[in-house]
Order: structure tokens, then C-alpha cells, then sequence
């Protein structure tokens, strides 16, 4: 395909769905991109979701596809470790400074066997699967991750501490290790900038009333989420810390809601897909929703929702004050709207926490001149209009969970509303 | 001429060379027919083995290529490039997934070995029977059909108008602006509607790239993406347009359902039992009241219910706005009338996003009531009206009210059953027209450049409408570039003409309408530019006439046949 002489490259932040999906649509107009992502792989969040509602489709086969199209896309440079240090000039001639962390592996030579994890002698938690497993210093972090080339982890590799170990260069057939990589930083010059960035969950161990981290049966809704991914920790086997299956279990909705003053628009809905995953694979397990208002607007999400609640699920309009311990099951004491106060036992505990932009939002928004709203999220051109995927700066753009908590088909249009800004704008 | 099949064998390193034994593959395959050499390579998808592997090719004049190696999905592209630059056709070549498929997935070397020479053999035994593929392109025509003349359709319209790209905005109405101009206030800013419609009018006038067609219907849409031809009517001047184009975007918006039907809520019978057309109505300041809320009777009302999910149990969905709007009603209400009371029933809020729980606390705070009320209902009530609904503890609770606003669900707009069938996309189990893929797909219909956006593929509000008919156009500006042609898929189905009985089966099957029936020649004809390469209709000839390109029934059954050999 040929560039556009007329048209300039595009900077894209951020390389889960929304930045995927913008990045593919700008290549195949022709245009150069240069998608900038901070981890060691790309694919965002959705890629640790097993299945997304409501049509219970396995996230990780869902973009694949896509993840491999943009890989052998030629207009596309796909940068992973990378981060915007600083941002000048104004619409149609930025330039960029990002700064490009060495990976320590030949993306071109090394073929993802795997080979060199075996004999790397660091074991940490594996921040990916929320610590439920362990990963080397040289990693990916988890089956069928893209790229499929690990990374070497700096902070924790015995070579980069002073040590003399170069085993996994050793055991490297392909001599794609190489440790005299160096950190880059690269200049690069664009017409439009979009931030896909993403969101991040609220920190839970904030928040003293449940019990997070204080009770080991006590979840958040993505540990739970890697703990029913085939390729997670347990290999999707629903399981408590201590190896025992959950008989009952409890979700609560809106954790943080308050605290934060904004409904997260998804966590009814992915609530209810974990219940429809637990029943699916515990079909005895007696499953609570704690909920103040449902929120599951649009076509076929109601549908999901009766579906789920008709195969057993509880749903109590309720607050839920307190979670204490008792034995192994945590005792969840809660309000109900006619002010009865009651107590449901449960073996496991789920909560769904706020959306909140993905760290380093803050930072990024300074470099771009682009003022926050409440929450922290991205400001759009005009408040009235506040799916708006235009800045107040000309030529930056949002998509996806930085402008405001969405779900992954918003995330898409919004994707692609950007490009649509972005292609007209050259002309 | 003589077939020269070349197979190569990647070692991967040591990761297929560990646990299959490739000189005994090497020395088993070397006798088949038609092979002309099997080598063995450490790593093929090097820069290296690429070059060994079109050196190889040219030198020995090979005419069919196989590759065991990894998945197809790593490197299938990366052969097929080899081919061509090595001037062999990529479709005279096939590839074998040993790593994957046989080192990987067992410690038993005997029996990796053995797959794998059996995939391999199957391979030569396909690959023998392809055919050079040559790929495909089509002109296109980068205009686009707007359909809907509301917020979507206008916004569409000016990002995708350029001065090498027209656009025709079609809309039935005598006016542009759809709903939106009848709305005196918007959520959560409280501005006009119409002060929004007439700066995005302004924006389109002048705009000669962009021709709107009033009082407009359309009656046909035929072709395929790159080249549609729409027929549509002015009605006023009773003139038939043929139009050109290369895309469609579908933005005709919705309809609110009409309250009539649902006895419970009194609407036609009790006088002061409004919609929210209605009530929206009673406050545009040129309209039937000035401006002003009045009950029938001219004074106005004390008290006004609005009753929130007005047959969202019948529809089966929740739509999505109503909340937001009702609140909207509230502010407007305290603004005119600061005495009345309002109050609000409703069963969840459903207020999603960063900005809406603040316009919904704010509203509150203006003194509104929220009562959570299950199987509401509105009744006489002496001279007066009463709503009656189950409060959360499951008894009877009783609200005498002037005046009531019914908050319906949102449908698709009346014409869209007509457009669906007159393209053939669709509608999903609501009625609205259904999405190519819900999730990867938001702005697609099924049928490939048609785009559906706004509420006419759902429940959604002002700013997420606009944010689709800007998606759309970001799918048409990225795929229909002006003076590029449009690569069309290679392995698609055709038809033999000798063969075929013209009994229509492969027309009912296909998914892409792809396939058309020759009246004259009695023969059914597939349009490459439609056709997917999907096969069904391969599968479903009873006549064996209709065949998929590189899955023909000779190279498949040759393929099985020696794998179970």
C-alpha cells in the first residue's frame, strides 16, 4: 500500500482494542502509524478477559486476528515498551519524544519457544495473573501473549542487579538475547495524536469495608476473571486460595461508586457474565448479586441479564455495610432498601470496582495540554457532547476508557469515530 | 509441463527438530511422485532461510512449493511473499503446521514423526492439483449515500463530503434536523436542539460536495460495496434519481413507541397523560402552547408524574436515555413552574458514564422526588389523577398527580423494516438493524459497505449517535480512498456453466447474496465482488457445478484420502 503524499503519520497511545482497531483503520488508508505501548505485549485489557458478554465470545480469540493483522501490517510500527516523554507543536506537525525501553530479545530473531524461562533463576509474582502464578525474569506474561517474545524485567533480572547469570542467553538458540541492548529515544514527527489508554481498576485495598486483602477469599472481578481463563493461573479451574471449590458465592456492584460520583457503565453487565461463567462451569454454585440500580442499557443486554437470573443467580437491591470472617466463609451484612438488615454467608467474594483512567493519565494529559474532568477522565471538545472522541486541543483525539468508562463496543466506534476526525482532517 | 514440487522442512532451531525426526521424514517423502526435492532448513523464517528458499525455488524451477513448519497463522504471508518473489504463483503453494500440531503436542518422537510425514504426504498430494490464483481488483466509486437526514446523517455527511468525494443526504421529511430540532432543551447542558441542528446546517450549506435530497425516498439499492447503485424518488417532484456510489450509511433513527397500546397508563383516555413528544412539543416557544406546560384545561399543573420505562417490559430492553431525558423534564418543569412538584417512577436508574450521576444528583437537589415503583399504573382519582404503583416492600402506594408524562422505549423509525429487506441486512431481536459483529463490528451491517448507525441499530443518545456516523465515515474514508482500487478475495467460488441445473440451491445459501441466477442462460453466476470464499454453496450444489478456488473437490478429497491412507 502507498503512503499518501499528502498525509501525514499518526501517533496512536495506547495498543488494546480502541488503539488496535484505530491503528489497522489509518494503515489501510495509507497512512503511516506509530502505536506507542507501555507493556512488553499489546492487547490491553480485554485480552485478560476468558469470554466477554453478552454473547459469551472468548476475548483472546475475538482480536487475534486482528493483534496479527496489525503485526504484518508494513504501515504500522508497533513500539511495546515505550511511553510519550514530551509533546510539541501544534495540529499536523507534532513531534513526539518517546522514550523506548530495550526488550533484551530480538524481536526478529527470537521464535517464542520458550526455551530460555526454564533455567532463569528469579521466580516473582506474575503481575498479569494478579500474582496467582509466578513468572521468570525473562517472561511473557501469559500464553499465546503477542508479540510472542518475552521481555527481560530489569528490576528483578540477576544480570541487571550485577550478578554474572546469562543462562537464558545460554539456553537461547536463536541468539536472540542480547544484553547490550540499549533504551532509545525516538523523535518522531505526526499530524494527529490519539490517546487510547484505557482504564484501569479502583485500588481496592482503599477500601477497608469489604475486607480486599484482609480476607483471602475476598476477590476483585479481574483476579476472578484470570482465575477463569483457560490460559490463567488455574488453567480456568474456579478455585479459592486454598484449592477448595466455592459453593456460594457473592458479588457486589458499584464498589467505589460513591467515593468516585460516576456509574462505571460495565460492571453490571460484566458482573453478570462472571455469574453466567460460574454457573456455566459450577452449576451448583448459589451465586448473590448485591446491586442498587441495574444498569444495563441498550439492545440485548436485558436479555443476558433475565437469562442469567432465570438459571438461579439472586439479585438483592441492597448496601452491603460490612464483610467479616467466620471460619472459612466471610459474613456479608447488608441493608436492603425497606431497611431490613440481614447476613448471607458465602465462600467467596467478588467485587466490582470503578473504572478509573489508566495510571499515568495524569502525566499524559500535561504533556498534551488536555484538561480533566472528574475522575481524572479526558475532557472532550464540547461537554454537551460527552462521548465526543475530539479534544479542546485541535488534531488530539480520545478513544476507549480514558474519555469515560465504556464498554468494548463504544470503545470500537469511538475508535473508529477518531480515525474518521483524523482522515478528513487532511484534506 | 511437468509438476516440480519442492518440500521443505523446518527444524525451528531444535523445537519441531527435537521431537520429529526429519531425516527419516526427508527420506520418506523424497520418493513421491511429482517431488523434485525435499531439503531441510534451521530456521526458514530467517532472512537467511528466506533467501535459501527463493534461491531454491528459481534454481530448481519448481512448480508447486510445500513448507512444514509453524502455524500457518505465523507465517503463511511470509511464504507466500517468498513465492512471488521468487515468480512463483503464492496460490501453487501450501503449508504444514509440524510444530504446533506434531512436535508440540506430544513427547513421543514416533509418533510426531509419523504425523507429520502423514500431513506432509497429504500436503503433496493437494498441492499437486493447484492452480496459479491471480489477484483481483475493482474501480470503485468513492460517493456515499447518506440515508437520514437527523443529527447522524448531517454529521456523517461533512466529515465525509471532499472535494473528490460527493455526498447525497437523503431524507424523507421535507427538513433536515430529524428529532433533535424538536427538542427545546438537551442533557445535560440544557441547550436547544434546534440551536444545535441550525449550526450544523450552516456547516453543510455551501458545501457543494454535498447534495441534500428533501422530501426524498429511497426505493432500491443494488451492487455491492465499491459500486452501488441507488434508485430513490423526490416525492414533490415526483423525480427519479439514479445514484452512483460506493457506500451507504443508514441513519434513520428512531420512533418512540406508542403508549396507546398499554392500557395501564391511561394515555388517549385520561386528558392531562402525555408522551414525551408531547411534553417536548409543549415547550418549543412557537408551538400550540406558547412555550408554556398547560394541562387540558389552561392552567398549569401543580403536580406532574413522569413514569420512567414505559414499556420496556413489552419491548424487552432498557432504552437507554430515558433517564437522562426524564431528568432534563424535571429541570425544564422546576424552570418554568418552580412550585410544582415532580416526581419520578421509575424501577433503576440507569444514568452509565462520568458526567451523568452529577446531572442526576443536581436534579434531585432541586427538590424532585425519585420513587423506585414496580407495576405502575395511572387512574382516575376523583376529579384528579393518581399514579398507583408496588413500592420496594411489595405494598400499594398511591400518588395523586395533575399531569403525567409517559417515558416509551425507543423502536427503529417506521422505514426500516422497508431498508432492511431492500438490502437484505438483518434486524436483530428487537427490530433494529442488526450489527455485522456486536462487539468488533459496531457501525457494520452485514452487508459489506453499509453502515448502520445511530438509533436506527439501537437506543442511544446525541452524542454517541454522532460518535457512530463519525466511526462510519472513519470505516468508508479508510477503505473507499479516491483513484485506489479495491483488492478483491482471491479463493472465491465458481461456478461451472456445463455442470449447473440452475435449481437455485447455492442462491438460498449463500450468506453475501453473492450468488444471482442467469434467467437467460438458466444458470446461477457469483459475483467475485460480493463473494466471501465462505463455500457453502460448494458444499450445498447437488450438481458438484459450484467449487471454491484453492478448495476444490479434487484437492480437498485428494487430501483427506491420503491422510487416512
Amino acid at each position: 500500500m502507498k503512503n499518501n503524499e499528502h498525509s501525514t503519520p499518526v501517533l496512536v497511545i495506547g495498543a488494546g482494542i480502541a488503539g488496535i482497531e484505530a491503528s489497522l483503520l489509518l494503515a489501510n488508508s495509507g497512512r503511516k502509524v506509530y502505536l506507542v505501548e507501555k507493556a512488553s505485549y499489546f492487547g490491553g485489557n480485554v485480552i485478560k478477559f476468558e469470554e466477554v458478554f453478552p454473547n459469551m465470545e472468548c476475548a483472546t480469540c475475538m482480536i487475534a486476528p486482528k493483534q496479527q493483522e496489525l503485526l504484518q501490517n508494513e504501515n504500522i510500527e508497533l513500539l511495546t515498551l515505550s511511553q510519550v516523554q514530551a509533546v510539541q507543536g501544534s495540529a499536523g506537525d507534532f513531534t513526539v519524544k518517546v522514550k523506548k525501553k530495550a526488550r533484551y530479545v530480538d524481536l526478529e530473531n527470537c521464535i517464542g519457544c520458550s526455551a530460555c524461562f526454564e533455567p532463569c533463576p528469579v521466580e516473582i509474582d506474575n503481575e498479569f495473573e494478579q500474582g496467582f502464578s509466578k513468572r521468570k525474569a525473562i517472561y511473557i506474561p501469559c500464553a499465546g501473549a503477542l508479540p510472542n517474545v518475552p521481555a527481560i524485567d530489569t528490576e528483578n533480572c540477576l544480570r541487571f542487579k550485577g550478578e554474572d547469570c546469562q543462562l537464558c542467553q545460554e539456553a537461547c538458540m536463536f541468539e536472540a538475547i542480547d544484553y547490550t541492548q540499549q533504551d532509545e529515544e525516538l523523535e518522531l514527527k505526526v499530524g494527529a495524536i490519539l490517546v487510547a489508554t484505557g482504564f484501569k481498576s479502583l485500588d481496592l485495598s482503599k477500601t477497608n469495608r469489604y475486607g480486599y486483602r484482609k480476607f483471602s477469599n475476598v476477590y476483585s472481578d479481574i483476579e476472578i476473571e484470570r482465575i477463569c481463563a483457560s490460559n490463567g493461573p488455574t488453567q480456568g479451574q474456579i478455585v479459592l486460595r486454598d484449592g477448595e471449590t466455592p459453593k456460594s458465592v457473592a458479588i457486589i456492584h458499584c464498589v467505589g461508586r460513591e467515593e468516585k460520583g460516576y456509574c462505571s457503565s460495565v460492571c453490571c453487565m460484566s458482573s453478570i457474565k462472571l455469574a453466567h461463567f460460574l454457573k456455566k462451569k459450577l452449576p451448583e454454585v448459589k451465586i448473590t448479586q448485591f446491586y442498587s440500580d441495574l444498569c444495563i442499557p441498550g439492545r440485548t443486554y436485558q436479555r443476558f441479564y433475565e437469562e442469567v437470573r432465570e438459571s438461579g443467580v439472586d439479585f438483592i437491591r441492597a448496601r452491603v455495610n460490612e464483610v467479616a470472617e467466620q471460619g472459612k466463609e466471610l459474613a456479608i451484612k447488608y441493608k436492603t432498601e425497606d431497611s431490613k438488615e440481614n447476613t448471607l454467608n458465602v465462600d467467596m467474594l467478588i467485587l466490582a470496582p470503578a473504572l478509573e483512567p489508566e495510571a499515568d493519565s495524569d502525566k499524559l494529559a500535561e504533556m498534551l495540554s488536555i484538561p480533566q474532568g472528574d475522575g481524572g477522565f479526558f475532557t472532550e471538545e464540547k461537554p454537551d457532547l460527552d462521548s465526543s472522541v475530539g479534544t479542546l486541543k485541535d488534531g488530539i483525539f480520545v478513544a476507549g476508557c480514558i474519555q469515560g468508562p465504556k464498554d468494548i463496543p463504544d470503545t470500537v466506534a469511538q475508535a473508529e469515530a477518531a480515525v474518521g476526525r483524523i482522515l478528513s482532517l487532511s484534506r | 509441463m511437468a509438476k516440480k514440487i519442492g518440500v521443505y522442512v523446518c527444524e525451528c532451531g531444535t523445537n519441531i527438530a527435537d521431537n520429529v525426526d526429519i531425516d527419516r521424514v526427508i527420506e520418506t517423502v523424497s520418493p513421491l511422485r511429482d517431488v523434485e526435492l525435499v531439503e531441510k532448513y534451521r530456521l526458514l523464517c530467517s532472512e537467511d532461510g528466506k533467501e535459501f528458499l527463493k534461491q531454491s525455488i528459481q534454481e530448481h524451477g519448481l512448480t508447486h512449493l510445500v513448507v512444514a513448519a509453524c502455524s500457518p497463522k505465523q507465517h503463511e504471508l511470509t511464504f507466500m511473499n517468498i513465492c512471488e518473489a521468487a515468480g512463483l504463483n503464492p496460490y501453487l503453494f501450501q503449508m504444514i503446521n509440524i510444530r504446533e500440531q506434531c512436535a508440540w503436542v506430544t513427547l513421543d518422537k514416533e509418533e510426531a514423526t509419523g504425523k507429520a510425514i502423514r500431513q506432509i504426504k497429504a500436503a503433496i498430494a493437494r498441492v499437486r492439483y493447484h492452480n496459479p490464483l491471480e489477484k483481483k481488483e475493482m474501480d470503485v466509486c468513492p460517493d456515499v449515500l447518506v440515508v437520514g437526514g437527523g443529527i447522524a446523517g448531517i454529521k456523517a455527511s461533512q466529515l465525509l463530503a471532499s472535494p473528490d468525494r460527493k455526498v447525497y443526504l437523503a431524507e424523507k421529511t421535507s427538513y433536515l434536523g430529524g428529532k433533535v430540532k424538536g427538542f427545546d432543551k438537551l442533557f445535560t447542558n440544557m441547550e436547544s436542539g434546534s440551536a444545535l441542528i441550525e449550526q450544523e446546517l450552516k456547516k453543510l450549506q455551501g458545501n457543494e460536495n454535498i447534495e441534500v435530497l428533501t422530501d426524498t425516498e429511497v426505493e432500491q439499492i443494488l451492487g455491492f460495496f465499491g459500486n452501488f447503485e441507488a434508485r430513490v424518488i423526490k416525492k414533490a417532484e415526483n423525480e427519479e434519481l439514479n445514484l452512483s456510489v460506493g457506500a451507504v450509511v443508514l441513519a434513520t433513527g428512531f420512533d418512540l413507541l406508542d403508549p396507546a397500546g398499554l392500557s395501564q397508563y391511561g394515555y388517549g383516555e385520561l386528558d392531562d397523560v402525555c408522551t414525551s413528544m408531547e411534553f417536548e412539543a409543549m415547550n418549543i416557544p412557537g408551538g400550540a402552547t406558547g412555550g408554556k406546560v398547560l394541562l387540558k384545561n389552561g392552567k398549569p399543573p401543580k403536580s406532574v408524574a413522569i413514569i420512567h420505562c414505559v414499556g420496556r417490559e413489552e419491548k424487552g430492553y432498557c432504552s437507554r436515555v430515558c433517564c437522562l431525558y426524564s431528568f432534563k423534564f424535571a429541570r425544564m418543569l422546576k424552570s418554568q413552574l418552580p412550585e410544582v412538584k415532580v416526581s419520578h417512577f421509575y424501577s433503576d436508574l440507569c444514568i452509565p458514564g462520568k458526567s451523568y450521576q452529577k446531572f442526576y444528583e443536581e436534579t434531585k437537589g432541586l427538590g424532585i422526588e425519585f420513587v423506585r415503583a414496580g407495576k405502575t399504573k395511572v387512574a382516575q382519582n376523583g376529579k384528579g389523577m393518581a399514579v398507583k404503583y408496588e413500592t420496594e416492600r411489595g405494598q400499594e402506594g398511591e400518588s395523586a398527580t395533575d399531569m403525567v408524562i409517559l417515558v416509551s422505549a425507543m423502536e427503529p423509525s417506521s422505514d426500516t423494516n422497508k431498508l432492511a429487506q431492500l438490502l437484505g441486512i438483518p434486524l436483530d431481536d428487537e427490530g433494529f438493524l442488526a450489527r455485522e459483529h456486536q462487539l468488533l463490528a459496531p457501525v457494520d451491517s452485514s452487508v459489506s459497505g453499509v453502515f448502520v448507525v445511530g438509533c436506527a441499530q439501537g437506543p442511544q443518545n446525541i452524542s454517541e449517535s454522532i460518535v457512530q456516523s463519525e466511526a462510519a465515515a472513519g470505516k468508508i474514508l479508510s477503505s473507499l480512498v479516491p483513484g485506489r482500487k479495491l483488492e478483491l478475495e482471491v479463493r472465491t467460488s465458481e461456478i461451472s456453466e456445463t455442470f449447473c441445473s440452475g435449481c437455485k440451491t447455492c442462491i438460498s445459501v449463500c450468506p453475501y447474496s453473492a450468488i444471482t441466477f442467469d434467467e437467460a442462460r438458466g444458470i446461477a453466476v457469483v459475483n467475485e465482488a460480493l463473494c466471501h470464499g465462505c463455500g457453502a454453496c460448494a458444499a450445498a450444489c447437488p450438481s458438484g457445478a459450484a467449487s471454491l478456488k484453492g478448495f476444490t473437490f479434487t484437492q480437498i478429497y485428494e487430501e483427506i484420502a491420503t491422510l487416512v491412507r
